[in-house]
């Protein structure tokens, strides 16, 4: 059932959804007055091991494999060491850092402004199409193209079409290769389809994910195992191997923050004049979080907390363990529904209604109460309707910009 | 005309929002540098809140000189900084930006 208005769906009062918005930015203020030296050591020290996973891993596969004797095991040590290097730097450290969440320690690396992180798509389209466009419009059907990147029906208010069969088998195609789905995301496919995209802004777009994505092929499928010598084929199984892990891991994560059930869609009606409680209320609604140790919640850019990640994607992630007890403390008083479980059950109820959503909705039941709003057709805005990348500002505009004409 | 027509998109609180999202200078579109320049009245300086987009050094110059401009506009630096949206009983009904990390005026 997709939500119109969240006040109304929770049976709030105007002074209960204002009354938790106070309490939610005291949690916030809390968090941004705590903020130290201490947080700093925690990414510094992440990002210190994150690269000495690289080093080791690209080191192992180097000199561990010239030995027949050694070969297997440096292959496997050596491919291990790179998948976590690049899980760790995927999750942790790049999403996060993008989001802002490290700009207050005014560090001139660790900083949302210049960090790329090591993958195909470039950091600048990151930012507009998970930042903006995924944390604002978060499952807003029509809006937040998070709800099936394109391809996948992923909420019974979504039409259905022959096209949706193939579904289970796109979903493997995208797991597998989800280093590039994320990299085309911002492209915004089906508006290129319907005609809709701006082309000058498209090929600028194209000309940035080119250049990314041929320095990630030329670095991990050429440069090392050029590097490796005879054992070339070792290192680029390796590194292929190693992307894939991180491809499939990042995939299963991601696909656990909005599809389990429990995490609700929204119409576009209850965007109109939001307030900050109501943007709140939708985060919470809206987000599902998985149940896991420290390690599963580092290794997944404490994703697992990801209705505290909604509430604040700003805030350092190594405090949403902390933040999530309070949240959940309020959600009980409020008697909001907080959506957690184990992975395994997360992953299986989204994986579920992706096998489930690929035939007609008169096929299956919904394991949501039924949507109010019928099943219809919902193009995604077009740039004038959602706010897209800004095409001409006029005299005064990218084209005088330094950074635009170094782009 | 006023040549400041161009820029005010700056006020337009769809594009404020996605600056401060998507982490873009509310001048050029592109992506911030560091530092981030906030351009405001005193009284915003005073209060550390800000309603105009974060911007580059050279962008936040630029409108500042722009015919239409506040002649009263001052500017900070800082590292980085916290968007705020609205609440139903503030007073400001405008988003604003609290620098987290000043590093000067």
């Amino acid at each position: 059932m997709a939500i119109s208005d969240v006040q109304e769906y929770m049976h709030l009062t105007d002074d209960e959804v204002d009354q938790l918005g106070r309490e939610l930015d005291a949690i916030r203020k809390e968090i941004e007055e705590s903020r130290s030296a201490k947080d700093a050591a925690y990414i510094n020290r992440l990002i210190k091991i994150q690269r000495y996973l690289a080093v080791a891993g690209r080191l192992t596969l180097l000199a561990g494999t010239r030995s027949r004797r050694t070969r297997l095991p440096a292959a496997v040590a050596g491919t291990t060491f790179l998948a976590l290097h690049k899980i760790l730097e995927n999750m942790e450290i790049g999403h996060n850092v993008m989001h802002g969440q490290w700009d207050w320690m005014n560090d001139p690396e660790i900083h949302s402004s210049n960090w790329e992180w090591d993958t195909a798509q470039p950091a600048e389209q990151w930012k507009h199409s998970h930042n903006y466009v995924h944390h604002q419009f978060t499952n807003v059907l029509g809006y937040d193209n998070d709800i099936g990147y394109g391809i996948l029906r992923m909420a019974r208010e979504q039409k259905w079409t022959p096209f949706h069969v193939g579904q289970p088998v796109y979903n493997a195609m995208l797991a597998s290769l989800f280093q590039w789905g994320v990299a085309l995301h911002d492209l915004d496919i089906e508006r290129i389809r319907n005609g809709e995209k701006d082309p000058r802004e498209m090929k600028r777009q194209l000309r940035q994910i080119l250049r990314k994505g041929r320095n990630q092929v030329l670095k991990d499928y050429v440069v090392y195992p050029a590097l490796a010598g005879r054992q070339w084929k070792t290192t680029l199984v390796a590194n292929a191997t190693a992307n894939l892990v991180r491809n499939l891991w990042a995939y299963v994560i991601i696909f656990c923050g909005h599809f389990p059930d429990g995490a609700m869609h929204f119409t576009e009606e209850e965007i109109e004049d939001e307030s900050r409680g109501e943007w709140y209320l939708r985060q919470i609604l809206g987000a599902a979080n998985f149940n896991g140790g420290p390690l599963l919640h580092i290794m997944s850019g404490n994703l697992g907390f990801q209705i505290e990640h909604h509430l604040y994607p700003d805030l350092p992630s190594n405090r949403y363990a902390e933040i999530s007890v309070r949240v959940k403390e309020l959600c009980e008083k409020y008697d909001i529904p907080y959506t957690t479980g184990p992975l395994y059950q997360q992953y299986g109820q989204a994986l579920r209604t992706i096998i489930k959503l690929s035939v007609p909705n008169s096929w299956t039941s919904s394991d949501q109460p039924e949507p109010p709003t019928p099943s219809r057709s919902r193009k995604p805005k077009s740039d004038s309707e959602r706010p897209a990348r800004i095409k001409e500002l006029g005299a005064w505009s990218r084209g005088k910009s330094q950074e635009r004409q170094a782009s | 005309m006023n040549a400041l027509t161009e820029a005010d998109r700056v006020h337009d609180r769809r594009w404020v929002v996605q600056c401060a999202l998507s982490r873009i200078c509310g001048g050029c579109a592109m992506s911030l540098g560091r530092p981030v320049v906030f351009l405001g009245t005193p009284d915003e300086v005073a209060r550390n809140a800000f309603h105009l987009p974060p911007m580059h050094l050279a962008c936040a110059e630029e409108l500042r000189r722009t015919p239409g401009a506040d002649p009263t506009w001052r500017l900070v630096t800082t590292s980085g900084f916290e968007f705020v949206r609205p609440a139903r009983d503030d007073l400001d009904q405008q988003p604003r930006f609290e620098p987290n990390s000043l590093l000067g005026g």
